[in-house]
């Protein structure tokens, strides 16, 4: 038999939270001392064993109570609980994994995201309009762009907030031959070609 | 920062057959209708901060 001081220092917990449990019956001792203390039996001890684990895994009071119940015809099944427990964790984890993309993200790139939200296709489009460019004169600023340099290019469409697909569609038609390109605007002084892979 | 210099980027117009004339336009557009991208574009060239001040200033004249 264990005093409530005893078995609170076994397992490392305070006395009041062994009284919380006798509180709402998850763990009442079944004796007293003549002075009305409780003392643990070590059936008590190996049930607070099973709690102590079951709390480990972040099961709540409420549940382990349910599972730790002597009837067997009233006890909760286990598994089921450990399963609906290992579900949470899994949303939990792959919550915090978003957020660490995210975090991620945005250290990598804090002007393209502060660029974003400025600066849209729209407007480029708008502007490079107001200065006379056709979309032939784009097309080529693109291959252009390409050639130079793709890791540019690839930051510039992205600051855009483009999805990837249409980042990689652009790319790739800036990437095609100029042989087969359409019409490119009559007087445009443009350098010779030169193959490059990427 | 952008991985091409300003140099790089003015290369590039010209290679679209952008005339000088349509570029002071483009800054000019820009710095009306879009500022605060205007400032964050130049910033992304990799333009010491003055520099920036004094082209955002030429396209509002």
């Amino acid at each position: 038999m264990k005093t409530i001081r005893q078995l609170a220092g076994q397992f490392g917990l305070s006395r009041t939270t062994l009284l919380y449990y006798d509180r709402r019956g998850l763990l009442r001792p079944d004796y007293r001392t003549s002075a009305g203390h409780r003392l643990y039996s070590p059936a008590d001890e190996t049930r607070l064993g099973r709690i102590c684990q079951l709390r480990g895994a972040g099961l709540p009071l409420r549940e382990i109570d349910a599972v730790l119940e002597p009837s067997r015809k009233l006890r909760a099944p286990l598994g089921a609980a450990l399963n609906r427990r290992l579900t949470e964790l899994n949303g939990e984890i792959a919550a915090l994994r978003r957020q660490q993309q995210v975090v991620v993200s945005l250290l990598k790139q804090p002007s393209a995201a502060r660029r974003t939200r400025i600066m849209t296709k729209e407007r480029w489009v708008s502007l490079l309009n107001a200065i006379g460019l056709t979309e032939a004169d784009r097309r080529l600023w693109h291959r252009e762009f390409e050639r130079l340099s793709p890791e540019a290019h690839q930051d510039f469409l992205e600051s855009l907030g483009l999805p990837a697909g249409e980042i990689r569609t652009i790319r790739h038609l800036s990437a095609a031959p100029a042989a087969g390109a359409p019409h490119e605007g009559p007087s445009s002084p443009r350098r010779k070609r030169t193959a490059r892979s990427r | 920062m952008s991985p091409i210099t300003k140099d790089q980027f003015v290369s590039l117009l010209n290679a679209a057959g952008i005339t000088d004339d349509q570029k002071h336009r483009l800054h000019a557009a820009f710095e009306k209708q879009h500022p605060q991208g205007h400032q964050v574009f130049l910033e992304w060239l990799g333009l010491p901060a003055e520099t920036v001040r004094q082209i955002r200033e030429q396209s509002r004249s």
